[in-house]
């Protein structure tokens, strides 16, 4: 009898022992508390190279920073620290924004998502800007959700290629992940691109929503939110119910986690540089969160030679960077001239890029600053590169309606020459520089038509002047507003569309210097 | 001052008007173009109003505050 008694005492202890040692996916650790880490990225466009450190603070160190393979070796390390209880989040807008993810549609980024397991993703604004096709395609082709509570359709439906939300388990909680977008998409987004689409305010779409992934056993609420950090603050202080809010949108470092009503509000910055890292302890019986994260909720993303990286990503991003070398060789066109720049005058390649904008906003008139084209492209076969060469910068086209008056005061302006000339398509501008500055400019025509003072004319402009750059604070002073293609992708495709093309100085910008 | 095309945004307390859907660098260069440069050189830091880093292509609303800083 003694002796069973102690065999049993010791098969408890060997079963205690057991569990403790080995606890299964689903067994709840000791005491009310589970932990979950939440794992986030956001805004990451297409970063998947690393990249130098002053690109993103401007210090001189010679670090290397962001980088996939990189990221996917220390998201791989915090799973390994929570294996049951691990999420991770995209904030949105993974997509566009670097050459590599660009010409290929944003596939290296998705086959890369979908390797690291993503729970979830919400939908940016900026996965709208290959059009409805290009996101669809995306969406088919990923292995988790692409999370938005407040799109619906024409017919109110929410759209096929996302989802409202999702319920993970996670630790043996259920976890609700709600998405959001922001609801300028529409206003900043190419308008074609979300046509027949109806964005609602987050505050009246997510109460609703609450409660029913509570009824269906939520024991905790994540919003995945692309909205921007004081959006969601508001969002998290007016909506009841919300444990985390998993930002994007305002590419904001948040090292300290901020708390807005019951929520706690993170967001990784921008381009693949942080890796996000929340850990909290929630309420088994009430979802609260008990603890969490306090500070250096964000750990920088360093790919130098003695950091980890996941050798699977690391021949992802490799092969995609082949293909990229690849593409940028191939011809996108071709010309006959010779194309040159100039500041101080009318140029051939200024027309072609003005033209190409003109063209792909479907304007009337276009401006492109001299400043903008950066070298020239001799006669014969144009590359994808020597378009990313002559035109380095990441520009858009806007196109907005300008009065004739406007046009002329920015036509005036520029004639101070204290920047280079504008480029134009669709007029005709003559200056008479041995005026004083303000009275120089001295004929300008539209299909040889005097400019109209009262008229208003639609014209393209690329974002950097839009935002009234060279001096031209008078571009700022358009009205209804488009944001269109970007700048590069529309001469490719007018060089596609019309090579061999053979751009000359036509009389556009006429000078009289003496 | 919020209207359907323009939102006011503030750089270093001072009022900017840019185009709505805009973004970070775009409130530098309406509102001095040489902070923009500078922010492109990596010689000043950005950052919202509660003193948190802010990427130059991120997102702003009707009265968001953009903060310069030269760096250390």
């Amino acid at each position: 009898m003694h002796f069973r008694s102690r065999s049993r005492a010791l098969s408890v202890f060997i079963l205690v022992l057991i569990f403790s040692v080995f606890p299964s996916a689903e067994t709840p650790a000791r005491g009310a508390a589970a932990e979950i880490t939440i794992l986030h990225v956001n805004d990451t466009h297409g970063h998947i190279l690393p990249l130098p450190e002053r690109n993103r603070d401007g210090s001189p160190g010679s670090a290397l920073i962001g980088g996939a393979a990189n990221l996917a070796a220390m998201i791989e390390k915090e799973r390994r620290a929570n294996p049951s209880g691990t999420l991770l989040l995209s904030g949105g807008d993974m997509f566009q924004g670097t050459p590599i993810s660009n010409v290929f549609r944003g596939r290296p980024v998705l086959e890369i998502m979908n390797e690291l397991k993503f729970d979830a993703m919400a939908v940016g604004n900026h996965e709208f800007d290959w059009g409805r096709a290009a996101l669809e395609k995306l969406s088919a082709a990923a292995a988790f959700p692409f999370l938005t509570a407040n799109i619906r359709d024409s017919r109110g439906n929410v759209p096929k290629w996302a989802k409202q939300y999702i319920i993970l388990r996670k630790n043996s909680l259920n976890i609700a992940v709600i998405g959001l977008t922001t609801t300028d998409t529409p206003i900043s987004i190419k308008p074609g691109n979300v046509k027949g689409l109806i964005f609602s305010r987050p505050e009246n779409v997510l109460p609703v929503l609450i409660r029913e992934v509570r009824r269906k056993g939520a024991d905790m609420v994540i919003v995945l939110s692309h909205l921007g950090l004081d959006a969601d603050r508001e969002l998290g202080a007016a909506v009841p119910g919300i444990q985390v809010i998993v930002g994007g949108h305002s590419h904001t470092a948040v090292f300290r986690p901020v708390t807005a009503g019951s929520a706690v509000v993170v967001q990784a910055k921008c381009c693949g540089e942080y890796l996000g890292v929340l850990r909290l302890k929630v309420d088994r019986k009430t979802g609260e969160v008990l603890s969490h994260t306090r500070e250096g909720a964000l750990l920088t993303v360093y790919s130098r030679p003695r950091d980890p990286a996941d050798a699977r990503i690391a021949g992802i991003v490799r092969g995609y960077d082949d293909l990229i070398r690849g593409e940028f060789s191939r011809a996108v066109g071709e010309t006959s001239a010779d194309l040159a720049r100039s500041s101080r005058q009318e140029s051939n390649i200024g027309n072609l890029v003005a033209d190409a904008m003109r063209n792909a906003a479907g304007a009337q008139i276009a401006f492109q600053n001299s400043g903008g084209i950066r070298t020239d492209i001799p006669r014969g076969k144009i590359t994808m590169e020597q378009v990313f060469t002559a035109l380095p910068f990441d520009n858009y086209i806007v196109a907005i309606d300008l009065t004739g008056r406007r046009i002329m005061q920015i036509l005036e302006r520029n004639a101070r020459a204290d920047h280079g000339l504008l480029q134009v398509s669709g007029l005709r501008v003559a200056y008479d520089m041995r005026n004083e500055p303000g009275t120089r400019l001295a004929e300008v025509s539209l299909n040889g038509v005097p400019l109209d003072p009262e008229r208003l004319y639609r014209v393209a402009v690329n974002d950097f002047l839009a935002a009234g750059g060279d001096g031209l604070a008078e571009f700022r002073e358009g009205k209804n507003i488009e944001y269109g293609d970007d700048l590069r992708e529309a001469v490719v495709r007018y060089l596609r569309d019309r090579s061999p093309v053979n751009p000359k100085i036509e009389g556009r910008i006429n000078i009289i210097r003496q | 001052m919020s209207d359907k095309d323009n939102i006011k945004v503030y750089v270093n307390g001072r009022p900017v008007k840019i185009y709505t859907g805009m973004q970070v660098k775009h409130a530098l260069i309406a509102s001095d173009e040489s902070l923009y440069s500078q922010a492109v050189a990596g010689d000043i830091e950005i950052m919202d109003g509660d003193g948190f880093p802010i990427g130059m292509e991120g997102a702003l609303r009707e009265g968001s505050e953009i903060r310069t800083r030269r760096k250390k």
